[in-house]
C-alpha cells in the first residue's frame, strides 16, 4: 500500500513510518502545508494520514481539496484537539476516520486497515489471514468456512489482532483499543487475560495457535 | 474566628437613630422632672414659709388667728421644739379623702405663749403638673423622633440606593458569563468613585481569568503532540526485537503513565469547554435509558455490580455529550471506590438521580468533594477532575448536586429540571 504522512512533527511522522513500512507499505511524508498539497494533487495514494494543525496551514484544507478532485483515497485526520466539533468538520468534509493525539500505532494501523477494507471491497469487508476468513460486515470469523462463535469483544480482538499481525500488542494497547477511555477504571488488565484466552482457545480448537505471548506480558498475532 | 451576624445598613441606622432618640428621651425626662419637682418643691415651700410668717405676724399684733385645718393649725404647746418639713398624708374633710400635704411645723414663743404653728399645702397640684410636663416632654420628643426616623430613612434609601442597585449587580457577576455589569452612578464622590473601582477590578479579574483559562487550553493542547511523539516512539520500541522482558514491562507501564496525561489533558480541556459555553444544544435526554447503557457497558468491563431502580423515566434538558460525562463521571467515582463491597446502586425517579456505594466511614473533608485535583484517598487511578467535572455540569445547568454519608452509603444525589 503507498500512504502519505502529513505531519510537521518529524519525530511522530517518522515513527510512524517505521510502524507502517514494516508491513512492506509504502510511506511518502509531507512535513508543512504547501509540501501536502503538492503531494496530494500530483500522486495517487490508498490512505493519507493528515494532520489538522500543520504548520503552515489547516488540514481541513487539504482535505476540501482531496474531495473536490473526487480522488478515491482515504483519509485519516490526526489532531491534537479532542473536539467534537473539530471531528464531525472533519468527518462532514469527508474524512474517513479522525484519531486524537496521543494514539497507538496499533490504533492508527487498524484504523488504516479498516479504511482500506471499505474502500477496497466495498461491500464485502473481508479479511483473511491464511485459513482465517473475517467479515466485518457481518462480524463474523471463519475458519477454513466454518463460522466461529465469538463474542462481541472477542470478535473486536482478533481484527485489531490480524490488523496488527506480527506486532506486539500490550495490554494497554489492547484495553485502550477494546474500551476506549473507560480502559482507566480498571484496577488491573486480568480480566484481558480472560478474553484473549477465550479468543485463543476457540482459535487453536480450530488449530490456529496464532496468538503468541511475546515478552511474558505482551501479545502478537503470528502464523507458524 | 467567629463571624458576627450581620444587619442591614438601613436597619442598623434606623436602630442607632431610635436607640438613641429612646436615651435621649428618657434622660430629658428624668432630668426635667427632677428639675421641676426641685422647682416646685421650693415655690411650695417658699409659700409655707411666707404664711406661717404672717400667721406670726398676726399672733404678735395680738390679732385672733383662726385655725384652718388642715391647711393652717395653730396650738398652744408647753415647749418649743425644732422645726420640721415633711410630707404628710392627712384626712382633707373638704374633698374627703385623705390627701398628701406638704407640712411645716414650727414652734414659736409670742408674748410669752408658745405656739405649735402648722401650715400645710396640697401636693397633689404640684404633682399634676408635674406629670403633665414630663408626659408633654415624652410626647414631643417621641412625635419629633418619629418624624425625624421617617424623613432620615427615606431620606437614606435614597442616598444609599446607587450602592444597593450596584451591589445587586456584583452578586450578579459571574466570571463564565462576558454580560457587562451594569452599574448606576451617582452625584455622591464616594460611591462613584466605587463604581469605578468596581468596574477596573472586575474587568482585571476577567481578564486574568480570561488568560489563565486560554493558557490552561494551551498548556493542555500543546502537551498532546509530545505525549503522542512518546506513545509512538514507545509502540516501535516494543516491537522491536532487541529488548528483554523487563524493558517490556517497563515501557508498558511508561504507556499507562501517558494514558494517565492523556485523560488528565481530555477532563482539563473539558472543564475549559464547559467554562467557555461551548455547550450550548440542549436537548430532552432520558437520563434512565443511558444509565441502562451505561450499566451494559460496565458489564464488559467484569463490572456487574450495578442495580437500577427507576419508576418511570427520568428526562433532563441538557447536552447529550455532557449528560453521558455526567453519569459516567458518577458510576466511574463509585466504582473507584468500591473495592471494599462491591455493590453499587442507582435510584432515578421523577428529577432525582441517587448513586450509592459502601464506605467505612464518611469523608473526611466532604465539602473539598468538588475541588479540582482533590482525592480523599490517593489513588493512582484518580484524575481528581472527574467530580470537579461533574459539579461544572450541574452548575452550568442549575441541577442541584449533593453528597451525603449515612449507613455506610456514600450516595451523590443530582435533580434535575
Amino acid at each position: 500500500m503507498k500512504y502519505l504522512i502529513a505531519e510537521d512533527e518529524i519525530d511522530l511522522q517518522q515513527s510512524i513510518v517505521t510502524y507502517l513500512e514494516r508491513d512492506g507499505n509504502l510511506c511518502e511524508v509531507a512535513s508543512n502545508f504547501d509540501d501536502a498539497s503538492e503531494k496530494v494533487a500530483l500522486y495517487d495514494y490508498d490512505v493519507i494520514i493528515l494532520d489538522i494543525n500543520l504548520i503552515s496551514g489547516s488540514g481541513l484544507e487539504i482535505l476540501k481539496a482531496i474531495k473536490k478532485e473526487k480522488k478515491n483515497v482515504g483519509v485519516i485526520i490526526i489532531s491534537a484537539n479532542n473536539s467534537l466539533k473539530d471531528k464531525l468538520e472533519g468527518l462532514d468534509l469527508g474524512a474517513d476516520d479522525y484519531i486524537t493525539k496521543p494514539f497507538h500505532l496499533a490504533e492508527l494501523n487498524a484504523r488504516i486497515n479498516a479504511v482500506l477494507r471499505r474502500g477496497k471491497y466495498g461491500g464485502d469487508e473481508l479479511i483473511e489471514f491464511n485459513e482465517l476468513k473475517i467479515d466485518t460486515r457481518s462480524r463474523t470469523a471463519y475458519m477454513d468456512g466454518n463460522a466461529l462463535a465469538l463474542t462481541k469483544k472477542e470478535f473486536d480482538l482478533l481484527v485489531f489482532f490480524v490488523s496488527n499481525k506480527g506486532r506486539v500488542l500490550s495490554k494497554e494497547i489492547i484495553a485502550e483499543h477494546l474500551w476506549g477511555d473507560d480502559s482507566d477504571l480498571l484496577d488491573n488488565f486480568d480480566f484481558i487475560y480472560v478474553h484473549i484466552n477465550n479468543l485463543r482457545k476457540k482459535l487453536t480448537s480450530e488449530g490456529a495457535k496464532y496468538i503468541k505471548t511475546a515478552y511474558g506480558s505482551g501479545y502478537k498475532f503470528i502464523a507458524d | 474566628m467567629k463571624l458576627k451576624k450581620k444587619t442591614r445598613l438601613i436597619k442598623k441606622t434606623s436602630k442607632t437613630f431610635l436607640l438613641t432618640g429612646l436615651v435621649l428621651a428618657v434622660l430629658s425626662s428624668i432630668a426635667l422632672y427632677f428639675y421641676t419637682k426641685g422647682l416646685l418643691q421650693d415655690q411650695e415651700e417658699e409659700s409655707l414659709y411666707s404664711t406661717e410668717a404672717r400667721v406670726v405676724n398676726a399672733l404678735k399684733n395680738d390679732q385672733t388667728v383662726l385655725s384652718f385645718p388642715p391647711v393652717t393649725e395653730i396650738k398652744k404647746v408647753q415647749h418649743i421644739r425644732p422645726e420640721i418639713l415633711k410630707d404628710t398624708i392627712i384626712y382633707d374633710p373638704s374633698q374627703d379623702e385623705m390627701e398628701e400635704f406638704r407640712e411645716l411645723s414650727t414652734y414659736k414663743k409670742i408674748n410669752g405663749q408658745t405656739y405649735q404653728i402648722t401650715v400645710r399645702y396640697l401636693v397633689v397640684e404640684s404633682k399634676d403638673i408635674l406629670i403633665a410636663i414630663v408626659f408633654s416632654n415624652i410626647a414631643i420628643f417621641v412625635l419629633a423622633f418619629l418624624f425625624l426616623f421617617y424623613f432620615n430613612t427615606t431620606k437614606n434609601i435614597k442616598l444609599w440606593s446607587p450602592f444597593f442597585k450596584n451591589l445587586e449587580q456584583m452578586k450578579k457577576f459571574s466570571l463564565s458569563s462576558n454580560e457587562e455589569l451594569q452599574l448606576v452612578d451617582s452625584d455622591v464622590l464616594e460611591f462613584s468613585e466605587l463604581k469605578e473601582e468596581i468596574l477596573l477590578l472586575t474587568s482585571k479579574v476577567r481578564n486574568d481569568y480570561e488568560k489563565l483559562k486560554q493558557f490552561t487550553e494551551d498548556v493542555s493542547h500543546e502537551m498532546q503532540t509530545p505525549l503522542a511523539i512518546i506513545q509512538a516512539k514507545i509502540d516501535n520500541i516494543i516491537n522491536d526485537h532487541s529488548i528483554n522482558d523487563k524493558q517490556f514491562s517497563q515501557v508498558s507501564s511508561i504507556q499507562k503513565d501517558i494514558q494517565r496525561l492523556k485523560h488528565l489533558n481530555h477532563r482539563i480541556t473539558l472543564l475549559t469547554k464547559i467554562d467557555n459555553n461551548q455547550f450550548i444544544r440542549v436537548e430532552e435526554v432520558n437520563i434512565t435509558k443511558l444509565l441502562e447503557e451505561k450499566i451494559e457497558n460496565f458489564k464488559e468491563l467484569e463490572i456487574d455490580y450495578i442495580s437500577l431502580s427507576s419508576k418511570n423515566d427520568l428526562i433532563a434538558s441538557m447536552d447529550v455529550y455532557l449528560a453521558d460525562i455526567l453519569i459516567n463521571n458518577l458510576i466511574s467515582n463509585a466504582i473507584k471506590h468500591s473495592s471494599q463491597e462491591k455493590n453499587i446502586s442507582i435510584i432515578s425517579e421523577n428529577k432525582t438521580l441517587i448513586i450509592s456505594n459502601y464506605g467505612q466511614k464518611a469523608l473526611q473533608h466532604p465539602e473539598m468533594l468538588f475541588l479540582r485535583f482533590y482525592r480523599e484517598v490517593n489513588s493512582m487511578q484518580s484524575s481528581g477532575l472527574g467530580l470537579a467535572i461533574v459539579k461544572k455540569i450541574c452548575d452550568l445547568y442549575n441541577f442541584d448536586l449533593s453528597y451525603n454519608f449515612s449507613e455506610n452509603q456514600h450516595s451523590f444525589t443530582v435533580v434535575f429540571k
